[in-house]
């Protein structure tokens, strides 16, 4: 049987550029906020963290947000106050 | 279609050297697919009236853009025949509605699989299966549809097993979910007609979806006798207590049960929804919330779905036997996943 061709099922997913802020030297001072991602005792864990970094590094104060769900990125309000209000955030994804 | 595909190509030696080939790749669901032809993605674009650079849709959070061709690839490899590709196309469509939020439903540990609902003339012309072993293999239609959006999910969009689709242990409809609705037998208005189409038009419904729960009764000669069972089992089903939506399945014999009372779609809406709540109590009693039983829990309901209007009523199934069943929507909540409802555009312009 004679050979022929086939058409590729796949795409490369369009290429973004990401670049990060510069990281703080310290937390010394920084206000810090932080992104619930509203899983079930992600908030406890979160203000952990948040005790941690004044007790630990210094950090002034932090700022708790909740997102609609797990599932959506943090909405505008958050990105919006995060923008006015803090020096640095911590997000993250727990299950 | 006019225009060039422009997918890169492969030399393979025979068919089962393609069928291999596309093994290796990495883009098959586990079972074999049918090697994308030129000639045969040409067919799937021209059955729906296609350009191969049309874009069908643009999945934000992946920062994919579907092209008509890649949908068609896919359906191909899928076993799909040219004329289901319309049906393919109107699912996709619909998995980048914000409303769906393709994110939750395709990543999460929840394992929601794709639900389809097949409405309209459509369903009968193409043979979607809506009777007997109703999510059962032995119709093309069904099986290779559903497997075609998966295909699209997994190929296109990147929704990979073990990276991107995480379900911890999902279920068999992640394979193909595709159903009918009885129109011919049902008493009731079909699903698209309720959400504001026309009976004329032919949709497809997808909604994020777990397996589907089986129920019986073979007893009650009652609507309130059978939905009663349903709404037994359906409310100790121990889901994530934050399903956005339901759909109840009702086959032949409760199908007619019900209908014999004179129940409408809207009546079983609302006994389903009044009769699946549980008390907060109840629920703190099986670790399915947390904290500490207060008095009032005793007393405090709490629902399955938001709203009757949120539990979705299909007659499908086959005609004999007592079995129905219920399919809970994926765990995230309703601002997470709602089920979309989309015309099918035959052939376009």
């Amino acid at each position: 049987m004679a050979g022929f061709e086939i058409l590729d099922p796949t795409v490369e997913p369009r290429k973004q550029p990401v670049t990060y802020v510069p990281r703080p030297d310290s937390l010394e001072g920084k206000r810090i906020g932080l992104v619930e991602n509203t899983k079930f005792n992600s908030d406890k864990l979160l203000i952990k963290i948040g005790d941690l970094l004044k007790q630990e590094y210094g950090a002034a104060e932090y700022k708790l947000w909740r997102k609609h769900n797990a599932s959506v990125p943090a909405h505008d309000e958050i990105i919006d106050e995060a923008r006015r209000g803090v020096d640095c955030v911590v997000a993250g994804v727990g299950d | 279609m006019t225009t060039q595909l422009t997918s890169k190509r492969y030399a393979v030696e025979d068919p089962a050297h393609a069928i291999e080939f596309c093994y290796q790749q990495g883009w098959t669901d586990g079972l074999p697919v049918v090697p994308p032809t030129e000639r045969a993605v040409g067919a799937m674009l021209d059955a729906a009236g296609l350009e191969p650079d049309k874009e069908v849709c643009f999945i934000t959070n992946r920062q994919v853009a579907v092209s008509a061709e890649k949908v068609a690839v896919n359906a191909v490899m899928a076993g799909c025949l040219p004329e289901y590709m319309p049906v393919v196309v109107a699912a996709v469509e619909a998995l980048a509605d914000p409303k769906w939020g393709y994110h939750g439903p395709a990543t999460s540990t929840g394992g929601a699989a794709v639900l389809m609902i097949v409405n309209g003339p459509i369903a009968e012309r193409l043979s979607f299966n809506s009777g007997d072993n109703l999510f059962g293999p032995g119709w093309r239609a069904n099986a290779t549809t559903g497997r075609a959006v998966r295909l699209v999910m997994r190929n296109v969009i990147g929704t990979l097993p073990g990276l991107l689709d995480r379900g911890t242990v999902a279920h068999p409809g992640k394979y193909s979910y595709v159903i009918a609705e009885n129109e011919r037998e049902s008493p009731w208005p079909p699903l698209h007609v309720q959400r504001g189409f026309k009976a004329e038009q032919s949709t497809v419904t997808v909604m994020s979806a777990e397996g589907p729960h089986q129920f019986y009764n073979q007893l009650s000669a009652t609507a309130k006798g059978v939905l009663t069972s349903l709404c037994d089992d359906m409310k100790h089903h121990a889901s994530t207590n934050g399903q956005p939506q339901y759909v109840v399945v009702l086959a032949g014999e409760h199908m007619r049960t019900i209908a014999n009372d004179g129940w409408s779609k809207a009546d079983i809406q609302k006994f389903v929804y009044e009769n699946t709540q549980n008390s907060v109590a109840h629920l703190k009693r099986v670790e399915r919330l947390a904290g500490a039983i207060t008095p009032a829990d005793e007393t405090t309901l709490r629902s399955m779905a938001p709203s009757p209007e949120d539990v979705l009523v299909v007659a499908a199934g086959g005609r004999a036997g007592a079995f129905s069943c219920y399919i809970p929507g994926w765990a995230g909540g309703k601002k997470s996943s709602q089920s979309i409802t989309k015309v099918i555009q035959e052939r376009r312009a």
